[in-house]
């Protein structure tokens, strides 16, 4: 098993644990930054796949500005989720 | 949104001029290389979030107007439709200006080559609106919505 | 386990098997099965609009019509916000 292939096994069970962390995480700031490492895992994702134009489309929109207005609509809020 | 501390706002500063240059040269790269219109407009968008987060919204807000970035959308968009018109003699979405020479009209050689920035016809002034039209709405999007969280956050309901 | 519980786990039960079946009965990755749009615009796209990039000429020249639509669609996204928050931004 060559290098490229072991990187196309691992990289999609790190976006599975970055988007396990964004649901489970307490904290919402938390989860947001680990919801802007899953999108940043994908853009990568996307690289290896040799689809660079979604990639750098990924990585943009989806780990910068998906992220601040994620935060800006934390900050409306309350930073805490609630208990149930 | 409030001002961030003096390190945060110090970094945007050091970062933003790469990031600006990066996305503009996508966006003027996008017959060339991957990546177009949307793709360097995103980028670009990006440094620009990036400093209205590390500054606050007001600020931000008294260095780039909302009414600006809403002209310079339609712009973009008004340029990308009457660009895609003008080749109605033939086609909608006609390249017309390919193969004709002058501003934009080399044709590359055959096969693997570096590349020309003067070729492609219409396509770089069609990544040059796409780009400023996708700058435009991304950056109006967050601004608009963090001047209206700094009004929620104050719990005012003094509507006009 | 509730009621509502048995019905959730019940159609996702359902969803994965459909989505098993839809990638059991896909092509091996990477293989076209029909490549005659491909091999027109890899042989064509030089000549015919002159960029390199190959993908950039079908996004804005040969498939001209979908990138108007995602213009109009972050139009509408960008109208839509400003609709909604900007009575808010000026007293």
């Amino acid at each position: 098993m060559d290098l490229l292939s072991l990187v196309h096994i691992i990289l999609p069970l790190l976006i599975v644990v970055a988007a396990g962390f964004a649901v489970l995480l307490r904290d919402l700031i938390s989860c947001t930054i680990a919801l802007a490492a899953m999108s940043l895992l994908l853009s990568l994702e996307f690289y290896i796949l040799h689809a660079p134009d979604v990639a750098i489309a990924e990585a943009g929109v989806g780990a910068c500005i998906t992220t601040a207005i994620i935060i800006l609509a934390i900050s409306m809020t309350k930073r805490e989720e609630d208990e149930r | 949104m409030s001002e961030m501390s003096k390190i945060v706002r110090s970094i945007s500063n050091l970062l933003l001029p790469f990031i600006l240059i990066y996305g503009f040269y996508i966006i003027l790269h996008g017959h060339l290389t991957p990546g177009g219109g949307f793709q360097g407009g995103a980028v670009v968008a990006s440094g620009l979030v990036m400093v209205l987060v590390a500054y606050g919204s007001e600020r931000f807000a008294s260095w780039v107007k909302e009414k600006h970035l809403s002209v310079l959308e339609s712009i973009g968009a008004l340029g990308f439709i009457s660009l895609a018109f003008l080749g109605l003699s033939t086609a909608f979405f006609y390249n017309f200006l390919a193969g004709k020479g002058g501003l934009f009209g080399d044709i590359p050689p055959e096969g693997s080559n570096p590349g020309a920035l003067n070729t492609a016809g219409t396509l770089p002034l069609m990544n040059l609106a796409v780009g400023l039209k996708v700058i435009a709405g991304l950056a109006s999007i967050v601004l608009v919505m963090g001047l209206a969280s700094h009004y929620f956050k104050q719990g005012g309901e003094n509507d006009t | 386990m509730s009621k509502r519980d048995l019905v959730g786990v019940i159609s996702l039960l359902i969803l994965v098997g459909f989505l098993g079946l839809g990638a059991a009965s896909m092509r091996e990755f990477g293989v076209v099965d029909r490549a005659y749009m491909d091999d027109y615009i890899i042989s064509h796209s030089q000549d015919e609009v002159g960029a390199n990039n190959a993908v950039t000429s079908v996004v804005f020249d040969y498939r001209g019509f979908d990138t108007l639509g995602e213009a109009t669609i972050l139009f509408a996204a960008v109208v839509g916000v400003i609709v909604i928050f900007r009575r808010e931004v000026h007293e």
